[in-house]
């Protein structure tokens, strides 16, 4: 066979490459010493049974670690209902605007994140100054720029839905309350798990929005401890820390894409 | 209970999808909406349904006007085409589903539930989800999900059109057996025109959001008023014509033909089973010589298609009933069109 062997091979140089400083981390998260550059053994001792150092016992990631969980169940539980109800109102749209809105709505998953973040802490540092810095401005910016999955991933779920059972739920005397809690939301249901695990490996992910939005060491997330961290003098346990990150925000995008993968709407015969 | 169209209009943009339809549906009729795709008929289904919102007229029920209810208040339910069954619902449970909006008793669900399934003869599978179940299978369950509510008007928007042709023909006779038990009225969609023949007490051809005829299915056949309503139902021979003071003038021949008060251009209808096909030179009125032009072989009929000096193309269906003359391409002919099966229609 006369193909080209140059592009698997480059494939695997780049899948190697990139995973290779990721399992290297993860590798010295279980390290039994100090050193995050030498192989010593393998330990929990950066994860669980160091006293003043280890996950656990270290209060300053201890507390990232919760901060970064909480944004992030606030974020699932404000922006998939906001989510879901955009995405019912855009499809229900016809007219004047919908065109244009369907395009705004698809922005904030081009912007780039710093101009974003700049903007956001513009307008919480001036206009809506009330609100300020800290929890409440990061939140607004994790649902923000999550919304436009939500609507993304509802709405590509209610076309596959189709008006028809809408309908017919209609026409069999369901007010409009009932058509949307008997049949539409049971058949949104894997799209809402999706939404709701996108959601949150977003915005535990995040790191530009939340450094902004953030007013001290108590709005600290994970990646921003990493990040002042690594430069300082940083013991395994941050390792042991951004595996403990990895595995939560790959467990959601797998459960997410599980969901979302859901079963048949209307299964033909 | 009677359903009373009145003068519906609905435009979308620049295009009159119903125009001007009028029609009065009486109780326990099976009344048909026939005609080809973008003709109106789904529209006017769903003006009813309440799904469409009307530009004019009125719908009334008995006297009532329903045109302003939303669909959930309307007491009108529909059988769709696609179904539309509810996919997270076990059979059972889509049939009940409007039961909760009836202020029916627990006991009372159950016994009307079991009812309706007995009636589209499904019982045994009230535990199954629509995702297990056949194409014919899922239009009974959608069948039974609007019957158990009992409405005084069923409208039905092509609930065959998915099925295969076997299955389609059982559901035709089933679906007229359970109107006729129920005494319900059926206002039904469809662009099948068997479909429409079988099953109704009347059918109204629509042609660009207009009603062409309105009548029972032997007149329409029988007489048609318009070339589109004798070509949309079976097929027909339209000869080009004229009316002339001695009749109707077909070429150099004049034909014997009720012309109804026309004058000048029109089309000579006849339908090809109608046609006599008779040896070359037989005398009598209304023959036409002709000279074969093709011999379709079909079974149970033959198609011969006869050209006419006038230069009209003549088919004409000859029984396979073992008496037939074989016929071939070339042969001189004439054709017979008796006067009582020509209709004059306007070009």
């Amino acid at each position: 066979m006369k193909r080209s062997r140059l592009l698997p091979a480059v494939t695997w140089i780049y899948v190697v490459w990139s995973l290779l400083p990721v399992l290297i981390a993860i590798r010295f998260a279980f390290n039994e010493g100090r050193s995050r550059t030498t192989g010593q053994g393998f330990s929990l001792r950066w994860f669980w049974t160091d006293p003043t150092l280890s996950v656990r016992n270290d209060p300053t990631l201890a507390s990232a670690l919760e901060h970064s969980l909480v944004l992030a169940g606030l974020s699932m539980v404000i922006a998939v209902p906001l989510g879901t109800a955009l995405a019912l109102g855009l499809q229900r749209w016809r007219g004047r605007g919908s065109g244009v809105s369907n395009v705004l709505m698809l922005l904030p998953l081009v912007t780039p994140e710093l101009v974003f973040a700049v903007g956001l802490f513009l307008l919480f540092t001036s206009a809506f100054g009330f609100i300020g810095l800290g929890t409440t401005a990061q939140v607004i910016g994790h649902v923000t720029f999550s919304l436009s999955w939500v609507v993304l991933i509802v709405r590509g779920r209610l076309v596959m839905i189709g008006r028809d059972v809408e309908e017919a739920a209609a026409d069999l005397g369901a007010p409009p309350w009932h058509v949307l809690r008997r049949v539409l939301l049971p058949l949104l249901g894997p799209a809402l798990a999706a939404s709701l695990l996108t959601v949150f490996a977003l915005s535990i992910d995040d790191f530009v929005v939340a450094q902004y939005m953030a007013s001290g060491a108590d709005t600290t997330t994970v990646p921003m401890r990493i990040y002042a961290s690594a430069r300082a003098a940083p013991t395994p346990a941050l390792n042991a820390l951004v595996t403990i990150m990895l595995v939560l925000s790959l467990a959601a995008l797998a459960l997410a894409w599980v969901l979302g993968r859901g079963r048949p709407v209307e299964p033909r015969a | 209970m009677s359903l009373a169209l009145e003068h519906l209009v609905k435009r979308y943009g620049d295009v009159r999808a119903v125009d001007d339809v009028s029609i009065e549906i009486a109780h326990g009729e099976f009344f048909t909406l026939l005609g080809p795709s973008g003709c109106g008929k789904t529209s006017t289904l769903r003006l009813i349904a309440g799904f469409e919102t009307l530009d004019s007229g009125a719908i009334t029920l008995d006297g009532t006007d329903i045109a302003g209810k939303p669909p959930h208040k309307r007491p009108v339910n529909t059988v769709f085409q696609s179904y539309a069954l509810f996919p997270h619902m076990t059979v059972a449970e889509n049939v009940a589903f409007g039961l909760r909006y009836k202020r029916v008793g627990k006991a009372e669900v159950a016994r009307r539930v079991g009812e309706a399934m007995e009636l589209v003869q499904l019982g045994s599978l009230a535990a199954r989800r629509p995702g297990q179940l056949s194409g014919g299978q899922q239009q009974r369950v959608a069948l039974a999900r609007a019957l158990v509510l009992e409405p005084p008007v069923l409208l039905l928007d092509e609930p065959l059109g998915a099925l295969d042709a076997r299955l389609r023909i059982d559901l035709q006779v089933e679906l007229k057996r359970i109107q006729e038990t129920l005494e319900m009225t059926f206002v039904y969609v469809t662009h099948d025109q068997d479909e429409a023949l079988t099953m109704s007490d009347r059918v109204a051809v629509m042609k660009g959001g207009r009603v062409e005829q309105c009548d029972e299915p032997r007149v329409l056949y029988e007489a048609p008023g318009t070339a589109f309503v004798a070509n949309f139902l079976g097929s027909s021979n339209l000869i080009p014509a004229a009316v002339t003071g001695d009749g109707l003038q077909v070429g150099e021949f004049t034909l014997r033909a009720d012309v109804n008060g026309r004058t000048g251009d029109a089309l000579a209808m006849i339908r090809p089973e109608r046609v006599r096909l008779e040896p070359h030179g037989s005398a009598g009125e209304n023959r036409v010589p002709g000279m074969v032009e093709a011999v379709v072989y079909l079974g149970f009929h033959q198609d011969v298609r006869v050209r006419l000096a006038s230069g009209a193309l003549v088919r004409c269906d000859v029984p396979n009933d073992g008496s037939a003359v074989e016929h071939a391409s070339g042969d001189p002919v004439c054709v017979h069109l008796p006067a009582d099966c020509l209709r004059v229609l306007d070009p």
